[in-house]
């Protein structure tokens, strides 16, 4: 029997993307950026606050996908400059505290102005 | 919830490899989750200073390959298991002898693959991570 595919959450505030889909037992986010996902409001700021911001709205996403920040599997973190890294880190080590997920972090020319952008695959 | 799929925390045999331990970074060198193995992405780390190895490309790429293989290995899985893989190089200029090493690794039935250019820490000329199927093959 094919899994189930299931739109988490379409309501992109502005691109075709949707916010969040579960495939089985995983649940795959777009790409987040500091954008109010309801508003669509940009709200840029520092890498630590960026990054406070996308991973606030991660931890509300995978919610409402029954699943957690506790239960993410592997994160992409693309950020403007590598020179940030440490800053990236002292923020995101606040969200995953304990076992924190398998992770790869590149330097990126971003779109939109954005210092960072934050995606995951998590287990439902 | 007991049909929760369970999530656990792989680590390399040799400790020498474990970067994020080592060096205090909030990641896990992989993740088990179900059926399937997550790697964080992957330098060219010596396995027997546990510094960096930054040689000539092709041998950071090798290196990083080997230690990829180690990682696996030591959570009952390994390269022939890998389902997707993504490269990142330094340099673009890298590509074509990213692959011919990249064949002395997976001369048949290669994973799935991303490669690109992007900005990578501490030097590196390559990041590798991958996804893989838990297990030895049937």
């Amino acid at each position: 029997m094919a899994l189930e595919r299931e739109i988490i959450a379409s309501n992109h505030p502005v691109l075709p993307v949707s916010l969040a889909v579960r495939g089985g037992d995983f649940v795959f986010l777009s790409g987040m950026t500091a954008v109010d996902p309801v508003a669509g409001s940009v709200a840029h700021g520092t890498v630590a606050a960026e990054t406070r911001h996308i991973l606030t709205e991660m931890a509300r996403l995978l919610e409402a996908a029954g699943s957690s920040l506790a239960r993410v599997v592997k994160v992409n973190v693309l950020i403007y400059s590598m020179l940030e890294y440490d800053n990236m880190n002292t923020v995101y080590r606040e969200f995953f505290t304990v076992d924190p997920p398998a992770r790869t972090v590149c330097g990126a020319k971003l779109i939109g102005g954005h210092k960072i952008e934050i995606d995951c695959i998590a287990l439902r | 919830m007991s049909d929760r799929l369970e999530r656990s925390v792989i680590a390399p045999a040799n400790p020498k490899l474990n970067v994020s331990r080592n060096a205090n970074l909030p990641h896990s060198p992989g993740i088990r989750a179900g059926d399937y193995i997550f790697l964080s992405g992957m330098g060219p780390v010596d396995p027997v200073t546990g510094g960096r190895d930054l040689g000539p490309v092709a041998e950071q790429i090798r290196q990083t390959l080997r230690n990829m293989a180690h990682m696996l290995e030591s959570a009952g899985s390994g390269l022939d298991r890998v389902v997707k893989v993504m490269i990142v190089l330094a340099d673009s200029a890298d590509y074509d002898e990213m692959n011919q090493v990249w064949r002395e690794f997976f001369p048949v039935d290669p994973p799935a693959r991303t490669c690109c250019a992007l900005q990578l820490s501490n030097g590196n000329g390559v990041e590798i991570e991958c996804i893989a199927l838990a297990g030895k093959a049937a």
